[in-house]
Protein backbone atom coordinates (compact mmCIF):
# COMPACT_ATOMS: atom_id res chain seq x y z
CA UNK A 1 0.00 0.00 0.00
CA UNK A 2 1.12 3.49 -1.11
CA UNK A 3 -0.05 6.52 1.69
CA UNK A 4 1.26 9.88 1.14
CA UNK A 5 0.94 12.17 4.28
CA UNK A 6 1.23 15.91 4.42
CA UNK A 7 3.33 16.54 1.60
CA UNK A 8 4.48 19.75 0.93
CA UNK A 9 6.51 20.99 -1.93
CA UNK A 10 7.98 24.46 -2.78
CA UNK A 11 9.65 25.42 -5.73
CA UNK A 12 10.60 29.47 -6.97
CA UNK A 13 9.33 30.71 -9.58
CA UNK A 14 12.40 29.69 -11.51
CA UNK A 15 11.86 25.70 -11.56
CA UNK A 16 10.20 23.85 -13.65
CA UNK A 17 8.04 22.05 -11.08
CA UNK A 18 4.93 22.56 -9.75
CA UNK A 19 4.26 23.60 -6.30
CA UNK A 20 2.09 21.08 -3.99
CA UNK A 21 1.11 21.75 -0.32
CA UNK A 22 -0.05 19.70 2.20
CA UNK A 23 -1.60 16.70 0.26
CA UNK A 24 -2.26 13.13 1.62
CA UNK A 25 -3.70 10.45 -0.28
CA UNK A 26 -3.87 7.03 -0.09
CA UNK A 27 -3.41 4.54 -3.36
CA UNK A 28 -6.59 2.21 -3.88
CA UNK A 29 -4.77 -1.36 -4.61
CA UNK A 30 -5.67 -3.01 -7.35
CA UNK A 31 -7.43 0.30 -9.03
CA UNK A 32 -6.80 2.60 -11.67
CA UNK A 33 -6.14 6.41 -10.28
CA UNK A 34 -6.74 9.03 -12.25
CA UNK A 35 -5.01 12.37 -11.84
CA UNK A 36 -6.69 15.38 -13.24
CA UNK A 37 -6.20 19.26 -12.76
CA UNK A 38 -5.46 21.94 -15.38
CA UNK A 39 -1.53 22.53 -15.81
CA UNK A 40 0.42 23.40 -12.89
CA UNK A 41 -1.86 22.40 -10.51
CA UNK A 42 0.97 19.59 -9.16
CA UNK A 43 0.21 16.55 -10.27
CA UNK A 44 3.84 15.58 -12.04
CA UNK A 45 5.28 16.95 -9.25
CA UNK A 46 2.73 14.36 -6.99
CA UNK A 47 3.59 11.49 -8.96
CA UNK A 48 7.44 12.29 -8.46
CA UNK A 49 6.92 12.74 -4.65
CA UNK A 50 5.53 9.49 -4.64
CA UNK A 51 7.44 7.39 -6.46
CA UNK A 52 10.29 8.95 -4.33
CA UNK A 53 12.11 10.29 -7.70
CA UNK A 54 12.29 13.68 -5.89
CA UNK A 55 12.38 13.55 -2.24
CA UNK A 56 9.28 15.18 -0.03
CA UNK A 57 10.72 18.36 1.22
CA UNK A 58 8.15 17.98 4.02
CA UNK A 59 5.52 14.70 4.73
CA UNK A 60 6.20 11.62 3.71
CA UNK A 61 5.35 8.84 1.64
CA UNK A 62 5.29 4.89 2.69
CA UNK A 63 5.23 1.85 0.71
CA UNK A 64 3.99 -0.70 2.69
CA UNK A 65 4.19 0.83 5.76
CA UNK A 66 7.73 1.75 6.06
CA UNK A 67 8.89 5.31 4.59
CA UNK A 68 10.02 5.01 1.37
CA UNK A 69 13.67 7.13 1.90
CA UNK A 70 14.68 4.44 4.30
CA UNK A 71 14.25 2.30 1.29
CA UNK A 72 17.38 1.55 -0.78
CA UNK A 73 16.59 3.10 -4.41
CA UNK A 74 17.13 -0.42 -6.03
CA UNK A 75 14.43 -1.70 -3.29
CA UNK A 76 12.04 0.92 -4.84
CA UNK A 77 12.59 0.33 -8.31
CA UNK A 78 11.53 -3.25 -7.40
CA UNK A 79 7.96 -2.19 -5.92
CA UNK A 80 7.54 1.11 -8.22
CA UNK A 81 7.72 1.75 -12.29
CA UNK A 82 7.40 5.33 -13.14
CA UNK A 83 6.84 6.06 -16.52
CA UNK A 84 7.47 9.49 -17.81
CA UNK A 85 5.60 12.03 -20.10
CA UNK A 86 8.22 12.39 -22.67
CA UNK A 87 10.97 10.23 -23.69
CA UNK A 88 13.21 11.93 -26.54
CA UNK A 89 15.20 9.06 -28.17
CA UNK A 90 18.58 10.02 -28.37
CA UNK A 91 19.83 6.46 -28.32
CA UNK A 92 19.41 3.98 -31.12
CA UNK A 93 18.30 1.05 -29.27
CA UNK A 94 15.95 -1.93 -29.91
CA UNK A 95 12.54 -3.05 -28.33
CA UNK A 96 13.99 -6.12 -26.87
CA UNK A 97 16.74 -3.75 -25.37
CA UNK A 98 14.70 -1.58 -23.96
CA UNK A 99 12.47 -4.05 -22.28
CA UNK A 100 16.20 -6.27 -21.15
CA UNK A 101 16.49 -2.57 -19.25
CA UNK A 102 12.77 -2.77 -17.26
CA UNK A 103 15.22 -6.12 -15.69
CA UNK A 104 17.83 -4.01 -14.02
CA UNK A 105 16.53 -3.65 -10.72
CA UNK A 106 16.41 -7.40 -10.50
CA UNK A 107 19.57 -8.38 -11.92
CA UNK A 108 21.81 -5.32 -12.62
CA UNK A 109 22.08 -5.79 -16.06
CA UNK A 110 23.24 -9.52 -16.39
CA UNK A 111 20.52 -11.09 -17.49
CA UNK A 112 20.09 -14.88 -16.27
CA UNK A 113 17.43 -17.27 -17.62
CA UNK A 114 14.24 -16.15 -15.83
CA UNK A 115 15.04 -12.49 -16.56
CA UNK A 116 14.67 -13.66 -20.15
CA UNK A 117 11.85 -15.53 -19.80
CA UNK A 118 10.36 -12.50 -18.46
CA UNK A 119 11.50 -10.42 -20.91
CA UNK A 120 9.64 -13.17 -23.59
CA UNK A 121 6.70 -12.74 -21.61
CA UNK A 122 6.31 -9.31 -21.52
CA UNK A 123 7.24 -8.52 -25.63
CA UNK A 124 4.07 -11.35 -25.94
CA UNK A 125 1.60 -9.81 -23.89
CA UNK A 126 2.57 -6.52 -25.48
CA UNK A 127 1.84 -8.15 -28.74
CA UNK A 128 5.07 -6.58 -29.80
CA UNK A 129 6.92 -10.19 -30.92
CA UNK A 130 7.40 -9.65 -34.51
CA UNK A 131 8.50 -5.96 -33.56
CA UNK A 132 11.07 -7.14 -30.76
CA UNK A 133 14.05 -6.77 -32.82
CA UNK A 134 13.34 -3.28 -34.46
CA UNK A 135 14.67 0.08 -33.76
CA UNK A 136 12.97 2.25 -31.31
CA UNK A 137 13.26 4.70 -33.96
CA UNK A 138 12.16 2.48 -36.82
CA UNK A 139 8.57 2.24 -34.71
CA UNK A 140 4.95 4.51 -34.47
CA UNK A 141 4.62 6.29 -31.78
CA UNK A 142 1.99 3.60 -29.93
CA UNK A 143 3.89 0.92 -30.66
CA UNK A 144 7.04 2.90 -28.96
CA UNK A 145 4.40 3.31 -26.06
CA UNK A 146 3.69 -0.31 -25.94
CA UNK A 147 6.91 -1.28 -25.73
CA UNK A 148 7.67 1.56 -22.75
CA UNK A 149 5.20 -0.21 -21.24
CA UNK A 150 6.77 -3.68 -21.81
CA UNK A 151 9.78 -2.26 -20.58
CA UNK A 152 8.01 -1.50 -17.27
CA UNK A 153 5.79 -4.85 -17.06
CA UNK A 154 9.29 -6.43 -17.01
CA UNK A 155 10.35 -4.35 -13.89
CA UNK A 156 7.72 -6.67 -12.49
CA UNK A 157 6.42 -3.93 -9.71
CA UNK A 158 2.82 -3.76 -8.23
CA UNK A 159 2.77 -0.28 -8.69
CA UNK A 160 3.10 1.55 -11.93
CA UNK A 161 2.78 5.29 -12.43
CA UNK A 162 2.28 6.46 -15.85
CA UNK A 163 2.50 10.75 -16.33
CA UNK A 164 0.29 11.33 -19.61
CA UNK A 165 0.91 8.08 -21.58
CA UNK A 166 -1.85 9.34 -24.05
CA UNK A 167 0.83 12.46 -25.31
CA UNK A 168 1.19 12.64 -28.75
CA UNK A 169 -0.82 9.38 -29.12
CA UNK A 170 -3.80 9.58 -31.44
CA UNK A 171 -7.90 8.57 -31.02
CA UNK A 172 -7.09 4.69 -31.78
CA UNK A 173 -3.65 4.37 -30.16
CA UNK A 174 -5.07 6.21 -27.23
CA UNK A 175 -7.84 4.16 -26.54
CA UNK A 176 -5.56 1.06 -27.25
CA UNK A 177 -3.20 2.22 -24.15
CA UNK A 178 -6.28 2.75 -21.95
CA UNK A 179 -7.02 -0.76 -22.39
CA UNK A 180 -4.03 -2.02 -22.01
CA UNK A 181 -3.68 0.00 -18.72
CA UNK A 182 -6.94 -1.67 -17.47
CA UNK A 183 -5.73 -5.04 -18.52
CA UNK A 184 -2.74 -4.33 -16.16
CA UNK A 185 -5.19 -4.21 -13.72
CA UNK A 186 -7.49 -6.77 -14.03
CA UNK A 187 -5.36 -9.53 -15.62
CA UNK A 188 -2.16 -9.24 -13.71
CA UNK A 189 -3.43 -6.98 -10.58
CA UNK A 190 -1.21 -4.27 -10.85
CA UNK A 191 -1.96 -0.77 -9.12
CA UNK A 192 -2.27 2.31 -11.62
CA UNK A 193 -1.47 6.03 -10.95
CA UNK A 194 -1.70 7.73 -14.15
CA UNK A 195 -2.00 11.56 -15.06
CA UNK A 196 -4.55 12.43 -17.67
CA UNK A 197 -5.17 14.72 -19.78
CA UNK A 198 -8.55 14.01 -21.35
CA UNK A 199 -11.15 13.86 -18.42
CA UNK A 200 -12.85 12.07 -20.56
CA UNK A 201 -10.81 8.64 -20.51
CA UNK A 202 -10.33 9.16 -16.80
CA UNK A 203 -14.69 9.11 -16.67
CA UNK A 204 -14.30 5.99 -18.67
CA UNK A 205 -11.52 3.91 -17.50
CA UNK A 206 -10.70 4.85 -13.90
CA UNK A 207 -11.99 3.62 -11.00
CA UNK A 208 -10.87 6.40 -8.69
CA UNK A 209 -10.44 10.32 -9.86
CA UNK A 210 -8.20 12.51 -7.43
CA UNK A 211 -8.91 16.20 -8.88
CA UNK A 212 -6.01 18.67 -8.01
CA UNK A 213 -6.35 22.36 -7.75
CA UNK A 214 -3.50 24.79 -7.40
CA UNK A 215 -1.04 22.35 -5.32
CA UNK A 216 -3.98 20.74 -3.20
CA UNK A 217 -6.40 17.83 -3.88
CA UNK A 218 -9.86 19.71 -4.44
CA UNK A 219 -11.81 16.48 -4.58
CA UNK A 220 -11.30 12.54 -4.60
CA UNK A 221 -13.83 9.93 -5.53
CA UNK A 222 -15.65 7.45 -7.87
CA UNK A 223 -15.87 9.22 -11.44
CA UNK A 224 -19.23 9.79 -11.09
CA UNK A 225 -18.45 11.86 -7.86
CA UNK A 226 -15.87 14.07 -9.65
CA UNK A 227 -16.95 14.34 -13.28
CA UNK A 228 -19.46 17.41 -11.71
CA UNK A 229 -19.90 20.67 -13.08
CA UNK A 230 -19.51 21.47 -9.68
CA UNK A 231 -15.83 19.98 -9.19
CA UNK A 232 -14.81 20.37 -12.47
CA UNK A 233 -16.10 23.82 -13.42
CA UNK A 234 -13.79 25.30 -10.62
CA UNK A 235 -10.65 23.03 -11.06
CA UNK A 236 -10.56 23.93 -14.59
CA UNK A 237 -11.86 27.35 -14.37
CA UNK A 238 -14.27 26.85 -17.42
CA UNK A 239 -17.80 25.95 -17.91
CA UNK A 240 -18.43 22.28 -18.07
CA UNK A 241 -21.77 20.54 -19.22
CA UNK A 242 -22.13 17.23 -18.08
CA UNK A 243 -24.13 14.51 -19.52
CA UNK A 244 -24.76 10.49 -19.22
CA UNK A 245 -23.59 7.75 -21.45
CA UNK A 246 -24.12 4.65 -20.36
CA UNK A 247 -24.00 5.05 -16.83
CA UNK A 248 -21.41 7.20 -16.68
CA UNK A 249 -20.61 10.59 -17.13
CA UNK A 250 -18.75 12.41 -19.82
CA UNK A 251 -18.01 16.24 -20.12
CA UNK A 252 -18.28 18.57 -22.81
CA UNK A 253 -16.05 21.74 -22.43
CA UNK A 254 -17.15 23.49 -25.93
CA UNK A 255 -18.73 26.99 -25.79
CA UNK B 1 28.33 -10.91 -41.02
CA UNK B 2 29.32 -7.34 -40.04
CA UNK B 3 31.12 -8.76 -37.42
CA UNK B 4 33.43 -11.08 -39.80
CA UNK B 5 33.95 -8.34 -42.02
CA UNK B 6 35.04 -5.79 -39.69
CA UNK B 7 37.51 -9.05 -37.48
CA UNK B 8 38.91 -9.54 -41.27
CA UNK B 9 39.78 -6.12 -41.86
CA UNK B 10 41.19 -5.33 -37.95
CA UNK B 11 43.89 -8.50 -38.40
CA UNK B 12 44.36 -7.61 -41.81
CA UNK B 13 45.35 -3.81 -40.83
CA UNK B 14 47.33 -4.80 -37.42
CA UNK B 15 49.58 -6.99 -39.76
CA UNK B 16 50.09 -4.63 -41.90
CA UNK B 17 50.97 -1.77 -38.77
CA UNK B 18 53.39 -4.83 -37.68
CA UNK B 19 54.88 -4.88 -41.35
CA UNK B 20 55.55 -1.20 -42.03
CA UNK B 21 58.59 0.41 -40.97
CA UNK B 22 62.07 2.19 -42.11
CA UNK B 23 63.53 -1.37 -41.83
CA UNK B 24 62.24 -3.29 -44.95
CA UNK B 25 63.04 -6.86 -43.50
CA UNK B 26 61.41 -6.53 -39.69
CA UNK B 27 58.16 -8.53 -39.51
CA UNK B 28 56.19 -10.78 -37.79
CA UNK B 29 58.82 -13.31 -38.97
CA UNK B 30 61.50 -12.14 -37.51
CA UNK B 31 60.44 -13.07 -34.26
CA UNK B 32 61.23 -16.78 -35.28
CA UNK B 33 64.36 -15.58 -37.50
CA UNK B 34 67.70 -15.84 -35.46
CA UNK B 35 68.10 -12.01 -36.59
CA UNK B 36 68.18 -10.47 -32.70
CA UNK B 37 68.54 -6.69 -34.19
CA UNK B 38 65.15 -7.30 -36.12
CA UNK B 39 63.65 -9.41 -32.93
CA UNK B 40 64.35 -6.02 -30.72
CA UNK B 41 62.72 -3.61 -33.36
CA UNK B 42 59.79 -5.89 -33.57
CA UNK B 43 59.26 -5.88 -29.73
CA UNK B 44 60.48 -2.23 -29.24
CA UNK B 45 59.33 -0.49 -31.64
CA UNK B 46 56.42 -2.32 -33.92
CA UNK B 47 54.57 -4.17 -31.54
CA UNK B 48 54.51 -1.31 -28.78
CA UNK B 49 53.51 0.69 -31.54
CA UNK B 50 50.42 -1.10 -33.09
CA UNK B 51 49.10 -1.97 -30.05
CA UNK B 52 49.32 1.65 -28.63
CA UNK B 53 47.32 2.75 -31.91
CA UNK B 54 44.44 -0.08 -31.04
CA UNK B 55 44.24 0.89 -27.19
CA UNK B 56 44.05 4.46 -27.76
CA UNK B 57 41.77 3.82 -30.80
CA UNK B 58 39.52 2.06 -28.42
CA UNK B 59 39.69 3.78 -25.91
CA UNK B 60 38.60 7.07 -27.31
CA UNK B 61 36.11 5.71 -29.19
CA UNK B 62 34.47 4.23 -25.58
CA UNK B 63 34.88 7.75 -24.02
CA UNK B 64 33.22 9.31 -27.02
CA UNK B 65 30.41 7.05 -26.38
CA UNK B 66 29.88 7.33 -22.91
CA UNK B 67 30.36 11.08 -23.46
CA UNK B 68 27.36 11.27 -26.25
CA UNK B 69 25.32 9.13 -23.48
CA UNK B 70 25.63 11.00 -20.42
CA UNK B 71 25.07 14.07 -22.17
CA UNK B 72 22.53 12.84 -24.46
CA UNK B 73 24.05 15.02 -27.51
CA UNK B 74 25.40 12.75 -30.33
CA UNK B 75 28.01 15.63 -30.73
CA UNK B 76 29.40 15.41 -27.00
CA UNK B 77 33.65 14.03 -27.26
CA UNK B 78 37.03 14.52 -25.50
CA UNK B 79 37.76 16.72 -28.40
CA UNK B 80 34.35 18.58 -28.74
CA UNK B 81 34.09 19.36 -25.05
CA UNK B 82 37.27 21.13 -23.76
CA UNK B 83 38.90 17.11 -22.46
CA UNK B 84 41.97 16.90 -24.80
CA UNK B 85 42.62 20.65 -24.43
CA UNK B 86 42.25 20.74 -20.64
CA UNK B 87 44.81 17.11 -20.49
CA UNK B 88 47.18 19.61 -22.61
CA UNK B 89 46.98 22.35 -20.40
CA UNK B 90 47.67 20.04 -17.17
CA UNK B 91 50.58 18.42 -18.98
CA UNK B 92 52.13 21.60 -19.81
CA UNK B 93 51.70 22.98 -16.27
CA UNK B 94 53.52 19.87 -14.89
CA UNK B 95 56.05 20.71 -16.70
CA UNK B 96 56.47 24.01 -16.51
CA UNK B 97 56.63 23.64 -12.81
CA UNK B 98 58.04 20.25 -11.89
CA UNK B 99 60.28 19.88 -15.06
CA UNK B 100 60.84 16.66 -16.62
CA UNK B 101 59.03 14.02 -14.69
CA UNK B 102 57.92 10.56 -15.66
CA UNK B 103 54.95 9.91 -17.94
CA UNK B 104 52.77 8.54 -15.18
CA UNK B 105 53.10 11.87 -13.19
CA UNK B 106 52.50 13.85 -16.12
CA UNK B 107 49.40 11.97 -16.67
CA UNK B 108 48.14 12.61 -13.78
CA UNK B 109 48.55 16.24 -14.08
CA UNK B 110 46.39 15.66 -17.51
CA UNK B 111 43.81 13.45 -15.99
CA UNK B 112 42.96 15.90 -12.98
CA UNK B 113 42.80 19.22 -15.04
CA UNK B 114 40.83 16.59 -17.78
CA UNK B 115 38.59 16.06 -15.51
CA UNK B 116 37.73 19.27 -13.86
CA UNK B 117 37.67 20.80 -17.24
CA UNK B 118 34.90 18.85 -18.53
CA UNK B 119 33.16 19.13 -15.11
CA UNK B 120 32.97 22.80 -15.91
CA UNK B 121 31.67 22.34 -19.53
CA UNK B 122 29.32 20.11 -18.73
CA UNK B 123 28.46 22.32 -15.42
CA UNK B 124 28.03 25.52 -17.73
CA UNK B 125 26.47 23.17 -20.60
CA UNK B 126 23.59 22.30 -18.28
CA UNK B 127 23.07 25.77 -16.95
CA UNK B 128 22.85 27.28 -20.54
CA UNK B 129 19.85 24.79 -21.58
CA UNK B 130 21.01 24.93 -25.23
CA UNK B 131 18.41 23.41 -27.26
CA UNK B 132 20.16 22.66 -30.63
CA UNK B 133 22.46 20.34 -30.39
CA UNK B 134 24.46 21.45 -32.99
CA UNK B 135 25.93 24.37 -30.95
CA UNK B 136 27.15 22.09 -27.78
CA UNK B 137 30.29 21.21 -30.19
CA UNK B 138 30.76 24.55 -31.48
CA UNK B 139 30.72 25.78 -27.99
CA UNK B 140 32.88 22.96 -26.80
CA UNK B 141 36.05 23.48 -29.16
CA UNK B 142 35.71 27.50 -28.51
CA UNK B 143 35.77 26.09 -24.98
CA UNK B 144 38.69 24.20 -25.67
CA UNK B 145 40.09 27.17 -27.66
CA UNK B 146 40.24 29.54 -24.56
CA UNK B 147 41.84 26.57 -22.92
CA UNK B 148 44.49 26.17 -25.59
CA UNK B 149 45.53 30.35 -25.44
CA UNK B 150 45.71 29.91 -21.88
CA UNK B 151 48.47 27.06 -22.12
CA UNK B 152 49.82 28.99 -25.10
CA UNK B 153 50.18 31.93 -22.89
CA UNK B 154 51.95 30.06 -19.92
CA UNK B 155 54.60 28.55 -22.64
CA UNK B 156 55.26 32.10 -23.38
CA UNK B 157 55.62 33.54 -20.20
CA UNK B 158 57.92 29.78 -19.32
CA UNK B 159 59.80 29.93 -23.21
CA UNK B 160 58.04 26.16 -23.81
CA UNK B 161 56.25 26.99 -26.74
CA UNK B 162 58.47 24.04 -28.58
CA UNK B 163 57.15 21.99 -25.63
CA UNK B 164 53.93 22.33 -25.99
CA UNK B 165 53.80 22.43 -30.25
CA UNK B 166 55.44 18.81 -29.27
CA UNK B 167 52.33 17.58 -26.90
CA UNK B 168 49.91 18.89 -29.56
CA UNK B 169 51.18 16.80 -32.25
CA UNK B 170 49.37 13.49 -32.17
CA UNK B 171 51.81 10.93 -33.48
CA UNK B 172 52.70 7.03 -32.25
CA UNK B 173 56.23 7.68 -33.58
CA UNK B 174 57.54 8.97 -30.07
CA UNK B 175 58.80 6.07 -28.32
CA UNK B 176 58.98 6.05 -24.61
CA UNK B 177 55.76 6.90 -23.18
CA UNK B 178 54.07 4.43 -24.97
CA UNK B 179 53.84 2.17 -22.01
CA UNK B 180 50.89 4.95 -20.87
CA UNK B 181 48.72 3.62 -22.93
CA UNK B 182 48.07 0.71 -21.42
CA UNK B 183 46.58 2.38 -18.37
CA UNK B 184 43.73 2.79 -20.64
CA UNK B 185 43.01 -0.87 -20.18
CA UNK B 186 41.67 -0.24 -16.95
CA UNK B 187 38.85 2.39 -17.26
CA UNK B 188 37.87 0.11 -20.44
CA UNK B 189 37.15 -2.79 -17.87
CA UNK B 190 35.26 -0.73 -15.78
CA UNK B 191 33.32 1.01 -19.10
CA UNK B 192 32.48 -2.89 -20.38
CA UNK B 193 31.28 -3.88 -16.57
CA UNK B 194 29.30 -0.14 -16.36
CA UNK B 195 27.94 -0.84 -19.93
CA UNK B 196 24.30 -1.33 -19.62
CA UNK B 197 23.94 1.51 -17.07
CA UNK B 198 25.62 3.97 -19.37
CA UNK B 199 23.10 2.99 -21.96
CA UNK B 200 20.20 3.60 -19.72
CA UNK B 201 21.25 6.94 -18.87
CA UNK B 202 21.09 7.77 -22.12
CA UNK B 203 17.40 7.23 -21.55
CA UNK B 204 17.43 10.19 -19.16
CA UNK B 205 17.82 10.84 -15.59
CA UNK B 206 14.35 9.83 -14.36
CA UNK B 207 14.25 6.77 -16.85
CA UNK B 208 17.81 6.01 -15.30
CA UNK B 209 16.29 7.03 -11.44
CA UNK B 210 13.19 4.44 -12.17
CA UNK B 211 14.78 1.84 -12.44
CA UNK B 212 16.86 2.32 -8.81
CA UNK B 213 20.50 3.69 -10.86
CA UNK B 214 21.98 6.37 -8.78
CA UNK B 215 22.92 8.30 -11.71
CA UNK B 216 25.09 10.60 -10.24
CA UNK B 217 27.10 8.05 -9.61
CA UNK B 218 26.96 6.49 -12.87
CA UNK B 219 28.12 10.32 -14.19
CA UNK B 220 30.89 10.87 -12.60
CA UNK B 221 32.12 7.06 -13.08
CA UNK B 222 31.78 7.97 -16.85
CA UNK B 223 33.42 10.89 -16.75
CA UNK B 224 36.34 9.57 -15.02
CA UNK B 225 37.12 6.74 -17.46
CA UNK B 226 36.84 9.41 -19.83
CA UNK B 227 38.28 11.63 -18.57
CA UNK B 228 41.63 8.28 -17.50
CA UNK B 229 41.55 7.58 -21.38
CA UNK B 230 41.63 10.74 -22.92
CA UNK B 231 44.68 12.03 -20.36
CA UNK B 232 46.43 8.65 -20.58
CA UNK B 233 46.27 8.43 -24.74
CA UNK B 234 47.11 12.58 -24.68
CA UNK B 235 50.57 11.84 -22.57
CA UNK B 236 51.41 8.69 -24.46
CA UNK B 237 50.71 10.17 -28.11
CA UNK B 238 48.90 13.56 -28.18
CA UNK B 239 45.93 14.03 -29.71
CA UNK B 240 43.86 12.00 -31.61
CA UNK B 241 41.15 14.16 -33.06
CA UNK B 242 37.56 13.73 -33.81
CA UNK B 243 37.80 10.03 -32.70
CA UNK B 244 35.75 10.07 -29.59
CA UNK B 245 33.26 12.05 -31.75
CA UNK B 246 33.30 10.71 -35.58
CA UNK B 247 33.78 6.95 -34.70
CA UNK B 248 30.96 6.25 -31.63
CA UNK B 249 28.31 8.39 -34.74
CA UNK B 250 29.46 5.96 -37.03
CA UNK B 251 29.50 2.55 -34.84
CA UNK B 252 25.90 3.02 -33.27
CA UNK B 253 24.46 3.79 -36.65
CA UNK B 254 25.38 -0.07 -37.69
CA UNK B 255 25.70 -1.72 -34.03
CA UNK B 256 23.31 0.37 -32.08
CA UNK B 257 23.53 2.32 -28.88
CA UNK B 258 23.16 -0.88 -26.60
CA UNK B 259 26.37 -0.70 -25.29
CA UNK B 260 26.41 -4.04 -23.47
CA UNK B 261 26.14 -5.89 -27.24
CA UNK B 262 28.08 -3.05 -29.22
CA UNK B 263 31.23 -1.68 -26.94
CA UNK B 264 33.64 -4.56 -28.93
CA UNK B 265 32.31 -3.57 -32.18
CA UNK B 266 32.72 -0.26 -31.26
CA UNK B 267 36.33 -0.41 -30.37
CA UNK B 268 37.46 -2.42 -33.21
CA UNK B 269 35.61 0.12 -35.71
CA UNK B 270 37.92 2.87 -33.59
CA UNK B 271 40.88 0.32 -34.17
CA UNK B 272 40.40 -0.02 -38.09
CA UNK B 273 39.68 3.67 -38.11
CA UNK B 274 43.13 5.11 -36.96
CA UNK B 275 45.17 1.68 -37.88
CA UNK B 276 44.10 2.71 -41.69
CA UNK B 277 45.17 6.13 -40.67
CA UNK B 278 48.06 5.60 -39.49
CA UNK B 279 49.52 3.50 -42.25
CA UNK B 280 48.54 6.17 -44.10
CA UNK B 281 50.66 8.48 -42.43
CA UNK B 282 53.71 5.85 -42.93
CA UNK B 283 53.23 5.13 -46.00
CA UNK B 284 52.29 8.82 -47.70
CA UNK B 285 56.51 10.08 -47.62
CA UNK B 286 57.62 6.16 -46.69
CA UNK B 287 60.24 5.75 -45.46
CA UNK B 288 59.39 9.47 -43.21
CA UNK B 289 56.19 9.70 -41.48
CA UNK B 290 53.60 11.98 -41.21
CA UNK B 291 52.20 13.23 -38.00
CA UNK B 292 48.68 10.71 -37.30
CA UNK B 293 47.21 13.69 -36.03
CA UNK B 294 47.28 15.47 -39.37
CA UNK B 295 45.65 12.20 -41.21
CA UNK B 296 43.00 11.91 -38.52
CA UNK B 297 42.25 15.73 -38.93
CA UNK B 298 41.53 15.67 -42.42
CA UNK B 299 39.52 12.44 -42.50
CA UNK B 300 37.84 12.88 -39.15
CA UNK B 301 37.10 16.66 -40.04
CA UNK B 302 35.57 16.13 -43.23
CA UNK B 303 33.27 13.14 -41.56
CA UNK B 304 32.75 15.62 -38.98
CA UNK B 305 31.17 18.35 -40.99
CA UNK B 306 28.70 16.18 -42.80
CA UNK B 307 27.72 15.36 -39.39
CA UNK B 308 27.21 18.61 -38.55
CA UNK B 309 25.64 19.40 -41.62
CA UNK B 310 23.26 16.61 -41.31
CA UNK B 311 22.83 17.34 -37.72
CA UNK B 312 21.45 20.94 -38.35
CA UNK B 313 19.22 19.67 -41.18
CA UNK B 314 18.11 16.87 -39.67
CA UNK B 315 17.13 18.37 -36.55
CA UNK B 316 14.57 20.28 -38.33
CA UNK B 317 13.19 17.30 -40.26
CA UNK B 318 12.98 15.75 -36.61
CA UNK B 319 10.93 18.72 -35.32
CA UNK B 320 8.68 18.89 -37.91
CA UNK B 321 7.43 15.21 -37.42
CA UNK B 322 6.94 16.17 -33.79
Amino acid sequence: MIEVKNISQTYDSRSERDTITDVSLTVRENTITALIGANGAGKSTLLSVMTNLIPAKKGNVTIDGVDVRKIKTSEVAKKVAFLKQTHQLSIKITVRDLVEYGRFPHCGGRLKDTDHAKVNECIDYMNLEELSEKYLDEISGGQRQRAFIAMILAQDTPYIFLDEPLNNLDIKYSVEMMKIVHKLVSELDKTVVIVLHDINFAAAYAGHIVAMKDGKIYKEGTPNEVITTEVLNPVFDHDFHITEHDGKNICLYYD
Amino acid sequence: MKRLIMSTTFLILTLLSLEIGAMSEVGLSSLFSGDEMARFIFLHSRLPRTLAVILAAAGLSVAGLIMQSISRNKFMSPTTAGTTDAAALGLLISFVFLGHMSGYIQAIFAFIFALAGTLLFTAVINRLKIREVVYIPLLGMMYGGVLGAVATTIAFQFEAQQVLNQFNMGTFARLGNFDLVYVVIAPLVVAVIYATRFSIIGLGEDFAKNLGLNYNRVVMVGLVIVSLISASTFVAVGPLPFVGLIIPNMATSFYGDNLKKSIFDLMMFGAVFVLACDIASRLIIFPFEMNVSVTISLVGGVIFMVYLIRGMYGGKKSRKAA
